[in-house]
């Protein structure tokens, strides 16, 4: 397995009262598997995410990677792994408005204080997302379904084992969307596993498994499409 | 170091952010840039100041000053603001002095104001020294001057126009300038120095053209006094007043550090104002800086949750908000120094007359002192304000920093 959650479970406050974001969520990843979470808005599916993600702390529950639960990480080890073994895409445009889209991919390269000129590699998975002719652009140029193609861009730089995407589709239309998921399928047969998060039914079936979820609890528990 | 080119370096990250966001940067440089004008302004004006008086009671050098009863503001006017006058003494008030118990040296001065007309080549104060028994001016006069002062030699201070070999006119008739001394930073600076005799002369002449009286045969201005110590300045005074009687002697016995002692204690004020001021602006600046550096950090939640889930840690997403604020404050501070210089430098004779200073003189090891203050207090002052945002934001937890900055 690449990714493990074991019960995960997670306690918001509004006002003064408080509901599970999250409650009790268990799913795998394995390697080079396109798996999805799928559910209404409202579910718990991005708090999932993030909390498979490192970025935010589970109240109870574990998490592990290639071996390693979160729990006895510290922020540096967490941060490393995210840099370098899962790539993030986050939902809605993530990238950064002061950089050419060249320079955000390769973001993650020079937060790692790596030595050498990613930008042969991050021309040529310009290349694999279409958008190579986009490269010296700044983002307040591209379009919606341009600038999530530079997230997975960006994503994939460090050759992570472990793609998340939070609703990389949700605001692009058919033929965007069409492209978006053919370029992950092809990314999972090269061994890169996929966990994404998905409220529409149609994208979904382009998964390998899917777990469904509803008020913060996972209902179906992660079943082979097709 | 181009923004918009590749590879990025992690510095290059802060130089776009800044670059890529003019006006913001702008506004930044601009706030830290105020305070560091303000603080190098402030600081060199009152060192200059405080400069200026220390190197005038250095060169006074007497204890007492003797003069005619009524001058002692004249003096004052002289000494410290460069305003020239003329008054006289009888001769004799020299020896006189000298008899009394504790004096150790008593030298007479002759003090003689040109005018600007066309019969003097400047407005000045003419100061006559007697060259055997002068101990104010004689020392730092051989210092420019090997030999003596001949009859129609003049040595100028370093403010007044002219050099070596030159020639000034005073009261139609000519002087060589045998030496100019360096700048003081007292009202000494536009004096003109000449022997006893020759300032007589210069006297009578001045009469002759003005059709005031005369100046007695043998007429002094002032004596300075030096004392052995025994008695303090005011002890002295007093011991001069009653053996020549208060009041009928038509003297004023003047210790010579009261006559800074006012300044100096007006300065002392001033300096203290400037510094309460300046505190005051910079927390006023450290505060607003504070309010901009976290409405900036609130407004820039996304793209700290986004290099966040790239895998930057806390620490270096911290460095990155130090390097920018850092970068900022540096600019800031440097700009509103070099712009407080601007201002200051070449109008430095300017400010002098409008606040009636001319005894401002600052070194440049002490002007460059206060520069490199000026500079770590601003850029303390940024570094500060941005620190508090930086571990706020380091502080919470990514999602949550995220979620926000979608809000």
């Amino acid at each position: 397995m690449i990714i493990e959650a074991l019960c995960l479970k997670k306690k918001y406050f509004r006002d003064e009262n408080s509901f599970m974001a999250v409650d009790g969520a268990s799913l795998s990843v394995g390697e080079g598997e396109f798996v999805c979470v799928t559910g209404r808005s409202g579910s718990g599916k991005t708090t999932l995410l993030n909390m498979l993600a490192g970025l935010l702390p589970p109240d109870s529950g574990s998490v592990t990677f290639e071996g390693r639960e979160y729990g006895g990480m510290n922020d540096d080890e967490l941060s490393e792994l995210r840099n370098t073994r899962l790539g993030y895409i986050m939902q809605g445009p993530g990238v950064l408005a002061n950089f050419t889209v060249t320079q955000n991919v390769i973001l993650p390269h020079v937060i790692s204080g790596r030595e050498g000129d990613p930008t042969d590699r991050a021309m040529s998975l310009l290349e694999q997302t279409g958008i190579r002719g986009l490269a010296a652009q700044y983002p307040s140029s591209l379009s919606g379904g341009e600038l999530r193609r530079v997230a997975v861009a960006r994503a994939l730089l460090m050759s992570p084992k472990l793609l998340i995407a939070d609703e990389p589709t949700g605001d692009l239309d058919e033929e965007t969307t069409r492209g978006i998921m053919d370029l992950f399928s092809s990314i999972a047969k090269e061994g890169t596993a996929i966990l994404m998060v998905t409220h529409d039914a149609e994208t979904a079936r382009r998964c390998d498994r899917r777990y469904d979820m509803k008020a913060g609890r996972i209902t179906s528990p992660g079943a082979h499409l097709g | 170091m181009k923004c918009g080119k590749t590879p990025l370096s992690f510095r290059g990250i802060a130089w776009c952010n800044l670059k890529r966001r003019p006006f913001r940067t702008v506004c930044l440089i601009s706030l830290v840039a105020v305070l560091a004008c303000v603080l190098f302004g402030g600081s060199a004006i009152i060192g200059s100041v405080v400069s200026g008086t220390d190197g005038l009671s250095k060169r006074l050098g007497a204890d007492i000053l003797i003069l005619p009863s009524g001058y002692d503001k004249t003096i004052e006017g002289i000494l410290l603001r460069g305003e020239p006058s003329t008054f006289f003494m009888e001769r004799e008030w020299a020896e006189k002095i000298y008899e009394v118990e504790g004096v150790i040296a008593a030298s007479p001065q002759l003090m003689v104001a040109s005018f600007n007309a066309s019969c003097c080549s400047i407005p000045a104060q003419i100061i006559g020294i007697e060259q055997d028994t002068d101990f104010i001016v004689e020392p730092w006069i051989r210092t420019s001057l090997p030999g003596r002062l001949s009859d129609g030699d003049i040595v100028v201070g370093g403010a007044v126009s002219g050099k070596p070999g030159g020639r000034l006119n005073f009261f139609g008739r000519e002087y060589r300038i045998a030496a100019k001394m360096e700048n003081t930073g007292t009202g000494f600076d536009g004096s003109i120095f000449m022997d006893m005799d020759s300032a007589r002369r210069a006297a009578r002449d001045r009469s002759e053209m003005t059709g005031d009286p005369p100046p007695p045969g043998g007429a002094i201005s002032s004596v300075a006094v030096l004392t052995d110590g025994r008695f303090t300045p005011n002890a002295m005074a007093d011991r001069i007043y009653s053996r020549f009687g208060y009041g009928k002697s038509g003297i004023a016995v003047v210790p010579a550090k009261e006559i800074i002692g006012n300044v100096s204690g007006g300065l002392r004020t001033l300096a203290g104002f400037v510094t309460a001021f300046a505190a005051v602006l910079w927390l006023l600046c450290v505060l607003a800086l504070s309010v901009v550096f976290s409405v900036m950090t609130n407004e820039r939640k996304r793209e700290f949750g986004i290099l966040r889930s790239l895998g930057i840690t806390r620490k270096k997403l911290a460095s990155l908000v130090v390097l920018e604020s850092a970068a900022i404050s540096a600019a800031g501070g440097l700009t509103g120094i070099f712009l407080s210089a601007l201002l200051i430098l070449p109008f430095r004779v300017y400010i002098k007359t409008t606040i009636s200073m001319p005894y401002m003189h600052m070194p440049p090891a002490q002007m460059l002192a206060a520069a490199a203050g000026s500079l770590a207090v601003s850029f303390a002052a940024g570094m500060l304000a941005s620190l508090c945002s930086s571990a706020r934001i380091c502080a919470r937890e990514t999602y949550g920093v995220i979620r926000e900055g979608d809000a």
